[in-house]
């Protein structure tokens, strides 16, 4: 094949992705500067806007909410997720199989109606709480909604499978025969995990993480629900300020800043661990 | 989620919308969903698409950014909108809202205190002190300021979550303010009542939340929409109303500023004025969410007046407020 077919072939391509760019020129780009436009021209010229954001303390706290529940999150759903993943990787095929059923079952139930089942699980006169009263285990409800708890139990459920599926397709390119030699070599089980498995699983478990805690970041309808108000989160004040209080150049200014901040993060996996679906060895 | 399922019915009703142009006028109509909304299209909309063959299209839910994004882009999709009453203030003085036609509609059939040149009343209601009979003691709750007594009434209590004409009365009425005082509001004095039961407060965002919390006693006692409660009341649970003090107010019909069919929606406009209008709406709503249609329709009539100790809310004084006192009241929430 010569040089200049390949080449050819290479403009084809490219050919194809027009249509795709377009659309998120029209649908995203677009909308995404006009914004950013709102929030340093309104109400006047200036950067009054994030000097605003920077100076109130209720949205320095809300900033701080929003990247300590996206830490908490990420941190839970790697912890309970890592197992998971690799059982899914070990199990005979038909039982994995069930495993993955049930994960994505959960992923396709309508959001909404996952979160007020939560709300019905959680709440004092909930179905947790009661039972626990009952069994004598605890006299008084335990406050596991409108709170932080709520909101971590509610969005851990809702990350783990984003966490479990890119996981587990790197365990999948991890030959189990590794364990096996490293076992022959003598290592003990903690130690076979410690210095083969978890270094060779690294990679998906931060690039996974990553996933949850950018997703976590932008959340809305979780932390709206299962919160209180003072674990109010960004994107929840952004909607705040643009649909009640009509303050499109403020609620632009937060709503760049997230996004400003989640491509950094972007761009640190890019660096670090190679763009997703590219492995890096 | 629900925002894109909206938009492809809308995209579809649009369509619809276009092919039917042809035969008679359009419009469209937004309000804030559910079965309030249908009924608000059954009792004033209906009787246009059948009299007049004009095709009504439903829109929602009311979004104040897109309304106001809409006019300032001179795109103006909608063409009547149910608001609350304080943003309809605050929207005729920033020139967001068309002036009503009362050559269309009939001022003198609407209640004075919720109809101004800009808004037309859609449906009256009033925030009152609602209770789960079983799950207080002996004691009922007499008045607003039971509801900050926490040791008469010790527990959680629920409180209407956005910045709103409301919660911030309730604090002060509680406090001994006499209704003829209310206004100006004392925000530092509210916040600071509010503050002596904020830890035990959980807030409802929408009605459905509100039956929620008081039918499983999540929180006995609070602050409730009426018409929220007269279901759960009709439907046989132990659910109160103590009407002393309630506060009324109502939600409005506007006209977008450069709505594409405003004399269409002058006619909407028109049909929910009329008492046979708002009496149609209250029958639907309550055979809807009533079994039998019992208890509801008692209670709308006495609503206007509401019994002697109704207190008005001063929703024009709200409108030139509404951005001050929401910035506070967030900034207070979130801390």
């Amino acid at each position: 094949m010569s040089a200049a077919q390949t080449r050819r072939e290479r403009r084809q391509g490219i050919g194809l992705a027009i249509p795709a760019m377009l659309v998120l020129a029209v649908f995203f780009v677009m909308p995404v500067v006009s914004l950013l436009l709102r929030s340093i021209t309104e109400p006047e010229f200036g950067l009054q806007n994030y000097a605003t954001l920077i100076a109130t303390s209720t949205y320095a706290k809300v900033f701080w909410n929003t990247f300590m529940v996206a830490s908490v999150v990420t941190v839970i759903t790697i912890i309970l997720g890592y197992p998971v993943a690799w059982m899914l990787s070990v199990l005979p095929g038909r039982w994995a199989a069930v495993v993955f059923a049930v994960i994505l079952l959960s992923m396709w139930t309508n959001l909404l109606a996952r979160t007020y089942a939560w709300m019905v699980l959680l709440q004092s006169t909930g179905v947790i709480n009661r039972s626990l009263m009952a069994l004598g285990i605890i006299d008084t409800p335990l406050p596991l909604i409108n709170n932080l708890t709520g909101v971590t139990i509610g969005m851990v459920y809702i990350m783990l499978p984003f966490f479990i599926l890119p996981l587990q397709a790197t365990f999948r390119t991890i030959d189990p025969s590794t364990l096996q030699a490293a076992s022959l070599c003598g290592a003990g089980r903690w130690q076979a995990f410690r210095r083969v498995l978890l270094p060779l699983s690294l990679t998906g478990v931060l690039s996974g993480g990553l996933i949850v805690f950018v997703m976590s970041l932008g959340y809305f309808v979780t932390p709206a629900l299962l919160g209180g108000t003072s674990n109010m989160m960004l994107a929840e004040m952004i909607a705040q300020l643009v649909q009640s209080l009509l303050n499109w150049g403020l609620g632009g200014a937060a709503a760049f800043v997230l996004l400003v901040m989640t491509l950094a993060l972007y761009a640190m996996q890019v660096r670090y661990f190679g763009a997703p679906g590219q492995e890096k060895s | 989620m629900y925002a894109n399922i909206k938009t492809i019915g809308l995209a579809a009703g649009l369509a619809i919308g276009l092919s039917g142009m042809a035969h008679g006028e359009t419009m469209v109509f937004t309000a804030w969903g559910g079965s309030t909304q249908d009924a608000e299209f059954q009792a004033w909309g209906a009787p246009l698409v059948e009299e007049e063959g004009v095709n009504i299209i439903q829109d929602g839910p009311t979004d104040y950014g897109k309304f106001q994004a809409m006019v300032e882009a001179n795109k103006v999709t909608w063409d009547v909108v149910d608001v609350e009453f304080d943003f309809a203030y605050q929207a005729a003085r920033d020139g967001l809202l068309e002036p009503l036609d009362f050559s269309v509609i009939d001022r003198d059939a609407i209640d004075p205190r919720f109809v101004t040149d800009y808004a037309v009343m859609s449906f009256p209601f009033s925030f009152v002190l609602g209770y789960n009979a079983d799950l207080l003691g002996d004691t009922k709750p007499a008045g607003w300021a039971d509801l900050f007594d926490l040791e008469a009434f010790p527990g959680k209590r629920t409180f209407y979550k956005w910045s709103s004409p409301g919660a911030l009365e309730i604090a002060l009425l509680a406090d001994g303010v006499a209704p003829e005082n209310l206004y100006p509001l004392d925000l530092d004095r509210a916040f600071a009542k509010l503050d002596t039961i904020k830890d035990q407060i959980v807030w409802w965002g929408g009605g459905a939340q509100s039956q929620q919390l008081i039918a499983s006693g999540e929180t006995p006692i609070g602050m409730f929409w009426d018409i929220r409660l007269w279901p759960l009341q009709a439907s046989g649970l132990p659910v109160q109303i103590q009407w002393e003090q309630n506060l009324a107010s109502a939600d409005v019909l506007v006209i977008p500023k450069g709505a594409p069919n405003k004399d269409t929606a002058m006619k909407f406009i028109a049909n929910a004025a009329t008492p046979e209008g708002q009496k149609r709406f209250f029958d639907i709503i309550t055979a809807e969410e009533v079994e039998g249609g019992v208890g509801g329709s008692g209670n709308v009539q006495t609503l206007p007046e509401g019994g002697a100790n109704q207190v008005t809310m001063d929703l024009a004084w709200w409108g030139e407020n509404r951005n001050i006192i929401a910035d506070r009241w967030y900034a207070w929430q979130a801390q």
